[in-house]
């Protein structure tokens, strides 16, 4: 039976770095709401699913039909080390068409209301991944991509991000989140996947088990 | 259309902002310049030739390198925090990041050239008031032909490991044609001929504009998207 409201769906996603094969026919859907957490080994080609998935990278074969807006937050930040907070979200906001009480209000949001107008080239990486997760806002995405967010961030923000994670999956905002932080991503994930070798293992729903435990248990399967 | 122009503006003043600021490139664009110029005046032997005989000759080497410093810096700035992926992600045409980067680029060369044309004056002692308006024309049309290539090239090279060696590899070759049309026609508006004299020399540059500015805005997606 297809699914009722998917917002991406990913077919036979094959890619080659020169001959070495990265991803091999990955096939993937999420609908409304749905918040998959993709775990795996480094080299597993989760970066380059991220990538293919946004529409960063072309895939070697297969197809991938976004239904609708999405941002990412990635390993770089995206942004420009010479600008200022706000003007990086104003430069950003002005090509999705959003207006700056947007840029005002994500940067309340990510707490760096006090560090708007410094250049983000003398933030750390932690800052550098807040002003990142507000860029990946603005435009009020329904599905998000994300590659390590937890990184670089201290405790309060972390707990700040993932309530935030948690509200946004809670109104609908789909997710896929790559990371090796799966405690502290408990209440956000609804699903679990793992890719290894470029192949995506089955999208296993949580139903309220333990990410971590499931993880284990993947990985037990696996050998 | 409105869309793609009113994100090439906003791509084209972020990118003159970051310059403003930084000044990196323009500072050692303008530092080169007024090397070049003083470097290709003395080494010619007074007795022997004339600083108007090598002129024109000076003032484009001068411009194309100078400028080159420029054209490897609008896509290295896109690197350093991967910017440029930021831009994909939105709804932004792909063809709004090329003409966002030409109009900046031509800012920049446009700048330098402005400062570096009264220190040619300078040096060289050359008339260049008595032509000035057809001058100034002629730098305008080969400097488009250049930029356009240039940008397309510069973000190109800066997917490779050694960019700010690549792009000069690159773009030299296809800046023979301009560069010649642009000398000839400097050395002439220096002796006082009327542009209308040099119609096939500016026709020349006309079609290496359109040619260059077509096909770099044409490839410049698959560049990008890869």
């Amino acid at each position: 039976m297809p699914p009722a409201d998917p917002v991406i769906i990913a077919e036979g996603i094959s890619r080659r770095f020169a001959y070495r094969p990265v991803l091999v026919d990955v096939s993937l859907t999420l609908e409304t709401g749905e918040a998959l957490l993709l775990v795996g080994p480094n080299g597993a080609g989760k970066t380059t699913l991220l990538r293919v998935l946004a529409g960063l990278l072309y895939p070697s074969t297969g197809h991938v039909d976004r239904r609708v807006p999405l941002g990412m937050v990635a390993h770089d930040a995206m942004l420009y080390p010479a600008l200022t907070a706000r003007e990086n979200l104003r430069f950003f906001a002005r090509l999705h068409g959003v207006n700056g009480t947007r840029v005002e209000t994500l940067l309340e949001l990510v707490g760096l209301m006090h560090r708007a107008d410094d250049r983000v080239g003398t933030f750390s990486r932690g800052m550098l991944q807040r002003i990142a997760i507000a860029r990946a806002l603005l435009h009020e995405p329904r599905l998000l991509l994300f590659d390590e967010p937890l990184s670089g961030l201290d405790p309060a923000a972390t707990r700040t991000l993932v309530q935030l994670l948690t509200d946004l999956r809670q109104r609908g905002t789909a997710m896929i989140i790559v990371s090796h932080q799966l405690e502290q991503l408990r209440g956000v994930g609804t699903h679990i996947a793992r890719l290894a070798r470029g192949r995506l293992g089955p999208k296993d729903p949580l139903a309220g088990r333990d990410p971590v435990a499931v993880f284990t248990e993947l990985m037990r399967e696996d050998g | 259309m409105r869309a793609l122009l009113r994100a090439a503006w906003h791509i084209a003043v972020k990118d003159v902002a970051i310059e403003w600021r930084t000044k990196t490139a323009f500072a050692s664009g303008l530092v080169f310049a007024v090397l070049v110029l003083a470097v290709l005046f003395f080494s010619r032997d007074p007795t022997a030739v004339a600083s108007s005989d090598i002129a024109p000759g000076a003032l484009w080497v001068t411009f194309t390198f100078a400028a080159m410093l420029g054209l490897n810096r609008a896509f290295l700035l896109e690197r350093e925090l991967h910017g440029l992926d930021g831009i994909l992600l939105t709804p932004a045409p792909r063809a709004a990041i090329f003409w966002g980067k030409f109009a900046a680029n031509l800012v920049f060369v446009g700048a330098i050239e402005a400062i570096s044309l009264p220190l040619f004056v300078v040096f060289y002692d050359v008339p260049i008031w008595v032509r000035f308006g057809e001058l100034v024309l002629v730098i305008a049309m080969a400097t488009v032909a250049f930029v356009a290539v240039g940008t397309l090239l510069s973000a190109m090279a800066v997917r490779t490991r050694y960019a700010e060696l690549m792009l000069p590899l690159l773009l030299l070759p296809f800046l023979v044609p301009p560069l010649v049309g642009g000398v000839q026609l400097t050395a002439r508006l220096l002796e006082g001929r009327p542009l209308s004299d040099l119609s096939g020399w500016l026709k020349l540059i006309a079609a290496f504009d359109l040619a260059f500015v077509s096909l770099s805005a044409t490839l410049f997606h698959v560049v990008v998207d890869e």
